[in-house]
């Protein structure tokens, strides 16, 4: 390809539409030539300059908006009761938790049991009931 | 170097230094994508101020569905695309670059002539319509094909074929650049 093919080329080479074949005789083209290499570099600076000083804005704008910004996202005592309800739990504090959740739920009614009916109950609870109790003995 | 993800999640929690090097990382770039678009800097500015406050506050932004960026985007479009129904668009973004189209003829000099070309670029660009316009600058921006796709709406395969059609219309606009 010439010079004057391969600068048509160069916008489609730039956003990547051209063909393979194009794209490899493009390359090879702007690696012998200086001079499109050089358009070609140009070409991609303009296209992908996203912005010069004039294109970027105002430092008052900046400023409001961070102001806005500042002013919207405030912590508040209420958002930092809400964020530490809704943080996320590191595993092994969910793992810990979980862990004790089983135990309680495993050992809780017989300690509740124990608390409820206190050491008296269990001393009588003791007693062997195939014993005879003084009331079943009949004396005859 | 947070991510923008990680950058989003800081700023709503009131952090400002967050806000300050995600401001950083977009204003150059989402700017020179909106400045264009709008006949006005002013207008510019408000869609800019506007874009980042509310996807900053938008509670339907998820980042399974979309980078920070592609909303980011997105909502600056629609912005865009809100104020072009109500204002009518176009014609200033042309008459801004309209002195440039009758530029005299191509100087031998490599510069001159890159110079040349370039503006014929610009004005040409400013001469697409609305679609392929579109393309051009979140291309300009930097974002991948598949994060326009998102942006636009549309299938990656529509947007291929949109991006073949703006190319063609500018290699066309830019042949008396090129072909010497």
């Amino acid at each position: 390809m010439d010079c004057t093919l391969i600068q048509g080329h160069l916008i489609g080479y730039h956003f990547a539409t051209v063909s393979d074949d194009e794209r490899a005789e493009v390359e090879g083209h702007l690696v012998a030539c200086t001079a499109c290499l050089r358009t070609y570099l140009a070409l991609k600076a303009h296209v992908d300059r996203g912005t010069t000083d004039d294109d970027v804005p105002s430092e008052a704008a900046r400023l409001r908006l961070r102001a806005a910004v500042q002013t919207r996202f405030r912590p508040t005592p209420a958002r930092r009761v809400g964020r530490w309800f809704t943080r996320p739990i590191p595993l092994y504090q969910g793992l810990a938790v979980a862990a004790a959740v089983v135990l309680a739920a495993s050992l809780g009614p017989t300690l509740a049991h124990a608390i409820h009916l206190g050491p008296a109950a269990h001393a009588a609870e003791r007693v062997d009931s195939a014993r005879p109790s003084a009331e079943s003995l009949t004396i005859y | 170097m947070d991510s923008d993800e990680a950058l989003y999640a800081r700023v709503k929690r009131g952090d400002m230094l967050a806000f300050d090097d995600l401001y950083a990382r977009y204003a150059p770039r989402l700017f020179g994508f909106l400045r264009p678009q709008l006949p006005t800097r002013a207008d510019a500015e408000d869609v800019f101020h506007e874009s980042l406050l509310a996807t900053l506050e938008n509670d339907e932004v998820a980042f399974d569905r979309g980078s920070f960026r592609t909303w980011l985007y997105r909502i600056a479009r629609n912005l865009v695309l809100n104020r072009a129904r109500s204002q009518g668009r176009g014609e200033n973004a042309m008459a801004r670059l309209a002195p440039l189209v009758d530029d005299p003829p191509p100087a031998a000099d490599e510069r001159a002539a890159q110079g040349q070309m370039l503006r014929a670029l610009d004005g040409a660009v400013a001469r697409l319509p609305s679609p392929l316009s579109e393309i051009y600058h979140l291309r300009s921006s930097g974002l991948s094909y598949e994060e326009m796709a998102l942006v636009l709406g549309i299938p990656l395969g529509t947007l291929k074929s949109r991006m073949n059609q703006m190319v063609n219309v500018l290699r066309e606009e830019l042949k008396p650049w090129t072909a010497r």
